[in-house]
C-alpha cells in the first residue's frame, strides 16, 4: 500500500520528469573506471583517514578512493533514497544508524571470505550491528571538567548526580536534540544508578534532582564552548575529543571514565548493497592492525583489531572497550522513541 | 493609496500591458509544483501508512491532535513565531526608516552591517552568543564585577530570551531590508504636503508614511513569521527549553528516526503555516485596498 | 524653529540605531576576534593575535572547493529564482482575482516548511527521477526555498507603485516589453535586489537541504563546517566567517563602485 501509493507519485514524478528535463542528467555508475567512493568526517578525521586508508588502498589495488565528506545520517538517506545505485561505496555510521540500515536490508553481511582482518575484531562488535558491518573505532562517553575550577572531580556517576544536584557546580549534559543522547546518557546513567533497558526511571529521577544546575548541549562545540566560557565546570562529554581539546592548547581539560564505566560509543563501517566490490579491499585496510595503530593515534581515540597495540600517550588515555558499558543498541532501538517522547514531557529541552 | 502620483488620471479601460498575462505565473507555480508538492506528497504518504501492515492510518494525526503536550507545543510554535514578528518589526521599522532616510552615502555601510549576522556561520554565531551571556561571559562580568549591579550572575543562556534574542538578530535584517524597499518608492512631497498643510512630524509619519510603507511591513512580516515557524537550528544550538514543531520534527530526523511521525508533525506545521499566511496576505491586502 | 523641534527625534533614532548595531554586531565581532587568535581552541578572551587560522583554511583544500560550490549554488539559485518568480509577481500584485491570494500563499508556503523536510523530500524525489546527488539536484531544491524571497519582495515592491507610470508608456505606444524593460523593471529594481540578496543569504548559509546532497563535489561550505567540526573545534571556523564578512565588504564596494548602492536600494 504503502509502496504502491509512494511508487504512483513517483511514477508521475518520472513521466513528468521526463518531459521537462529532456535527456536527463548522466550518471557515472563506478563501472568504467576503477574508482569508489568512501566516507568521511572533516578536519583531522579526513586527514587521518587519507593516510591511514586511503593511502595504502590507493598502493595496493591501483584504484582511486574519493572521500565524501559529511555525516552518517546524510549517507545513509542517499543510500536509502538510491539503493540499486547508491552513491556512497562506504558507510561510516553510528552503530544505530548502522541497526537501522542493517534491518531494512540496504547493507552487506560481513563475512571473513570478504575481509581478512575481520578475523582480527572481536565478534561481539560485528554481532552489535547485525553481522551486516562491524565497530573499527570507538570513544566513551564518561565524565569531562575543567581541572582548575573542579580540583576533586566525581569519579562515577552516582557522585555526579549526587554533588550536581547539590548545586556544587553546574553540570552540561548533551540533549535530547543530539543524536546518542538516548545511550550516552540516558542509558548509561540509568544502568549505572540501578535501571537499565527496562527501567529508565533512576535516570529521569536523578535529571530532576539535577535540574537547577544543568545545562545542555545540543552539538558537541556546543559543550566546549559552555567549558571555556564558564557556563559549566563539568559534563558528560567524549574521551577522544577531550583529548582533542587538550592538545590544541587547552589544558585545562580532563577526562574520567566514571567507576560504573561510560558507554561505549562506537563507529562502525558497512558496505552498502551494489556497491562497488573494491569497497571489502578497502575496509580490509580499515581493519589492518597498523593502519588502526596509526589511527589512533592521531585521534586520540580507541580502535578494536586485537593486534593493535598503543604508543605511550594513548595507554594513558584510552579505555579498553571491555572496561566501557556496552550497549544493548538492538534493546535500545526498540523503546528509544519511549524514552524520547518521555524527556520531551519531563524535561522539555 | 496610489493615487496620489498619477500624472494622468486613471483610466479603467487601460489595462494595457500584455504582462498582466495569466501566464506569467506559470514557470514559478510549475517549478514549485513539480519540485516542491510532488516532493512533499511522496513524502507525506509515510505518514498515512501503517508501518507494520502497510494499511492506510490516520493513527499518527490522531495521536498528535488529541495529545494536549502536542497541541501546547503547536499553540507555543506560533506564538514564538508571532513575538519574533513583532520584535522584529517594532526594532526594524525604525532601522529601515534610518536607512532610507537618514543614512545617505553610509547607506553601503547600513547594510553591510546588517547583511554582517547572516555571513556568519550559525555555529559561530551562537558561541558569540555565549560568550556575551555565558555565566561568567563579559555581561554579567559587567553587570557584577565592573559595575557592581548585581550580586548573582544572570542566568541567561538556555533561557527563552536568549533564544528569542538570537532569532530575531537572525530575522531582522529580512525585516529591515523588506520595509526599506517599500520605503524608498514613497513620494516625499506626500510627507511634505501633510507638514504644509500643518500636520506635526509625528503625525505626518502616522497618517502618511506608515499607511504607505504596509506593504513592506507585509513583506517583512511575512518573511520573518514564516522563516521563524520553521526555523529549529537556533533552538537546537541555544537550548532554552522552548519546544516548537520543527524541533520535534528534527528529533524525529536525528533522534528516533520515524519518518513517518516527522511527515505527520510537518503536514500539521504546513497547515498551521499556510493558514496563518493566508490569514496575513489577507490582512494586507485589505489595508493595501 | 523647525529644525529645534525635528533634532530631537533626530537624535533618538540615530541614538536607537547605534544600539541596534551593538546588538547585531556584538556576537560577530567576538566571532571576528577569535578568527585572530594565536590559540589552538575556540575561546575569548583570546591569550595573543595570530593569522596561522587564515593560513589553515587555504591549506584544507575542501573548505575552498566548498566555498566556491556554495557561491555557485547561491547565484544560481538566485538567477533561477528571478526568472521565475519576477514574471509571476507582474501578475499576481495587481491581480484583483480572489484566487491570487491562494496561489500567492501556495508560492510562498516552502518558506515555513523546514528545510530538513524539503531536503528529506527532494532527496528521495529527485533520485527516484534520476537526478540524485548531483550539483542540478542541489541547485533545484535551493530554487525551491529561494524563490519565496524574491516572490514576496517584489510584489511587496510592485503593489505599492501607481499604475499610472506603466500605463502612460502604454498610451504613448510603448510595446509591453519596452514597458516592462524602460519602466516596471527600474521602478521593482529594489525588489528584486532586496529579494536577490535575501535568496543569496539563504542559499549561501543553507545547511539542512545541501546536507542531503552533499558529495565529493557538490558539497557546500556549511555542510563541509559541521563535518569539520565533528571531531575538531579550532578557530579555522572563526576564520571562515571573517573570511566570508571580508568578501561581503569587496562585494560591496565593488557593486558601490560600478554601480551605487543607492540606486541598487532607490527606484530611478
Amino acid at each position: 500500500m504503502r509502496n504502491l501509493t509512494r511508487r504512483s507519485i513517483l511514477g508521475a514524478g518520472t513521466v513528468m520528469g521526463a518531459g521537462l528535463l529532456t535527456g536527463g542528467f548522466p550518471r557515472f555508475a563506478g563501472a568504467q573506471a576503477k574508482e569508489i567512493t568512501v566516507t568521511a568526517f572533516g578536519g583531522v578525521w579526513e586527514e587521518a583517514v587519507r593516510t591511514c586508508f586511503v593511502a595504502p588502498f590507493e598502493q595496493k589495488t591501483g584504484a582511486k578512493a574519493n572521500v565524501s565528506l559529511g555525516g552518517p545520517p546524510q549517507w545513509l538517506a542517499q543510500v536509502e533514497a538510491d539503493p540499486q545505485d547508491p552513491p556512497v561505496d562506504v558507510l561510516i555510521m553510528t552503530p544505530d544508524l548502522a541497526l537501522s540500515a542493517a534491518k531494512a536490508d540496504l547493507v552487506d553481511d560481513f563475512t571473513v571470505a570478504n575481509l581478512p582482518n575481520l578475523a582480527k575484531t572481536p565478534q561481539e562488535l560485528t554481532d552489535s550491528v547485525a553481522g551486516k558491518g562491524t565497530i573499527f573505532d570507538y570513544g566513551v562517553g564518561g565524565i569531562t571538567f575543567n581541572k582548575e575550577t573542579v580540583s576533586q572531580p566525581p569519579k562515577s556517576f552516582h557522585e555526579f548526580v549526587d554533588r550536581v544536584s547539590k548545586g556544587e557546580f553546574v553540570a552540561s549534559v548533551p540533549s535530547i536534540s543530539y543524536a546518542v543522547t538516548p545511550i550516552m546518557l540516558i542509558w548509561a546513567m540509568a544502568k549505572a544508578l540501578g535501571g537499565g533497558v527496562d527501567n529508565v526511571d533512576p535516570f529521569f529521577e536523578a535529571m530532576a534532582k539535577m535540574k537547577d544546575n544543568l545545562v545542555f548541549w545540543g552539538a558537541p562545540n556546543d559543550f566546549f564552548n559552555q567549558m571555556s566560557s564558564g557556563e559549566a565546570d563539568v559534563g558528560i562529554y567524549f574521551d577522544g575529543r577531550t583529548w582533542n581539546h587538550y592538545d590544541s592548547g587547552a589544558t585545562w581539560i580532563d577526562f574520567l571514565n566514571p567507576e560504573e564505566g561510560g558507554s561505549l560509543n562506537g563507529v562502525a563501517v558497512q558496505k552498502p548493497k551494489n556497491a562497488d566490490p573494491l569497497a571489502w579491499t578497502y575496509i580490509n585496510e580499515i581493519l589492518d592492525a597498523r593502519n588502526q595503530e596509526k589511527f589512533a593515534d592521531i585521534m586520540n581515540y580507541g580502535v578494536t583489531n586485537t593486534d593493535v597495540k598503543y604508543s605511550e600517550k594513548l595507554n594513558g588515555r584510552i579505555t579498553p572497550w571491555q572496561k566501557t558499558a556496552f550497549p544493548p543498541y538492538e534493546e535500545i532501538a526498540k523503546v528509544r522513541n519511549d524514552w524520547v517522547d518521555r524527556w520531551n514531557r519531563e524535561i522539555g529541552r | 493609496m496610489t493615487e496620489f502620483t498619477l500624472p494622468i488620471a486613471p483610466r479603467r479601460r487601460a489595462r494595457p500591458l500584455a504582462m498582466r498575462s495569466v501566464y506569467l505565473i506559470a514557470p514559478a507555480a510549475l517549478f514549485l509544483l513539480f519540485f516542491f508538492v510532488l516532493p512533499l506528497a511522496d513524502n507525506a504518504m509515510r505518514s498515512f501508512v501503517d508501518e507494520a501492515t502497510g494499511a492506510f492510518t490516520l493513527a499518527r494525526y490522531a495521536a498528535l491532535l488529541t495529545d494536549p503536550f502536542y497541541l501546547r507545543i503547536m499553540g507555543e510554535t506560533v506564538l514564538l513565531s508571532a513575538g519574533v514578528t513583532v520584535i522584529s518589526l517594532i526594532i526594524g521599522y525604525p532601522v529601515a526608516y534610518f536607512l532610507v532616510r537618514k543614512a545617505g552615502r553610509w547607506s553601503a555601510l547600513v547594510i553591510f552591517l546588517l547583511i554582517a549576522p547572516l555571513l556568519t556561520s550559525i555555529i559561530m554565531r551562537t558561541f558569540g552568543w555565549q560568550v556575551l551571556f555565558a555565566r561568567k561571559g563579559l555581561v554579567n562580568n559587567l553587570l557584577v564585577n565592573q559595575l557592581g549591579l548585581l550580586e548573582q550572575p544572570l542566568r541567561l543562556t538556555n533561557s527563552v530570551e536568549i533564544t528569542i534574542a538570537a532569532l530575531v538578530h537572525v530575522l531582522v535584517p529580512l525585516m529591515v531590508l523588506s520595509i526599506t524597499s517599500v520605503l524608498q518608492g514613497i513620494d516625499r512631497r506626500l510627507e511634505e504636503s501633510a507638514q504644509i498643510l500643518g500636520a506635526n512630524r509625528l503625525r505626518t509619519f502616522w497618517e502618511v508614511t506608515l499607511p504607505l510603507s504596509l506593504d513592506g511591513i507585509g513583506t517583512g512580516a511575512i518573511l520573518v513569521f514564516m522563516i521563524a515557524n520553521g526555523s529549529f537550528v537556533t533552538l537546537v544550538l541555544l537550548g532554552g527549553g522552548l519546544q516548537t514543531l520543527p524541533l520535534m520534527i528534527y528529533q524525529q530526523f536525528n533522534t528516533t528516526r520515524d519518518f513517518g511521525m516527522a511527515s505527520a508533525m510537518s503536514m500539521i506545521l504546513l497547515v498551521i503555516a499556510i493558514a496563518c499566511l493566508w490569514l496575513q496576505l489577507r490582512i494586507v491586502r485589505r489595508r493595501g485596498a | 524653529m523647525r529644525r529645534n523641534q525635528s533634532s530631537l527625534p533626530d537624535v533618538a533614532l540615530l541614538a536607537f540605531v547605534v544600539l541596534f548595531f551593538v546588538f547585531m554586531l556584538a556576537p560577530i565581532l567576538v566571532v571576528v576576534v577569535v578568527s585572530f587568535t594565536s590559540a589552538g581552541f575556540v575561546a575569548f578572551p583570546i591569550p595573543g593575535w595570530s593569522t596561522k587560522w587564515f593560513a589553515r583554511i587555504f591549506e584544507y583544500r575542501p573548505f575552498i572547493d566548498a566555498l566556491i560550490v556554495s557561491i555557485e549554488v547561491a547565484i544560481g539559485a538566485t538567477l533561477l529564482s528571478c526568472l521565475l518568480g519576477v514574471p509571476a509577481c507582474l501578475y499576481l500584485a495587481r491581480s484583483r482575482a480572489k484566487w491570487a491570494n491562494a496561489v500567492m500563499t501556495f508560492l510562498l508556503s516552502p518558506l515555513s516548511m523546514p528545510m530538513i523536510v524539503i531536503g528529506f523530500a527532494s532527496l528521495f524525489f529527485l533520485s527516484a527521477i534520476g537526478i540524485g546527488v548531483s550539483f542540478t539536484a542541489l541547485l533545484i531544491a535551493h530554487t525551491v526555498v529561494c524563490l519565496p524571497y524574491v516572490l514576496r519582495t517584489v510584489a511587496g515592491v510592485y503593489a505599492g507603485l501607481p499604475r499610472s507610470y506603466e500605463e502612460a508608456a502604454a498610451i504613448l505606444g510603448a510595446s509591453p516589453l519596452a514597458v516592462f524593460w524602460h519602466v516596471t523593471l527600474p521602478l521593482i529594481r529594489p525588489g528584486i535586489m532586496a529579494g536577490s540578496l535575501f535568496s543569496f543569504l539563504t542559499s549561501f548559509d543553507n545547511l539542512p537541504i545541501s546536507y542531503f546532497f552533499g558529495s565529493a563535489d557538490t558539497n557546500t561550505l556549511p555542510v563541509v563546517m559541521l563535518s569539520y567540526l565533528e571531531h575538531q573545534f579550532d578557530p579555522s571556523v572563526a576564520a571562515l566567517s571573517t573570511l566570508q564578512l571580508l568578501l561581503a565588504v569587496i562585494a560591496l564596494i565593488v557593486v558601490d563602485r560600478i554601480y551605487g548602492i543607492d540606486r541598487m536600494t532607490v527606484s530611478s
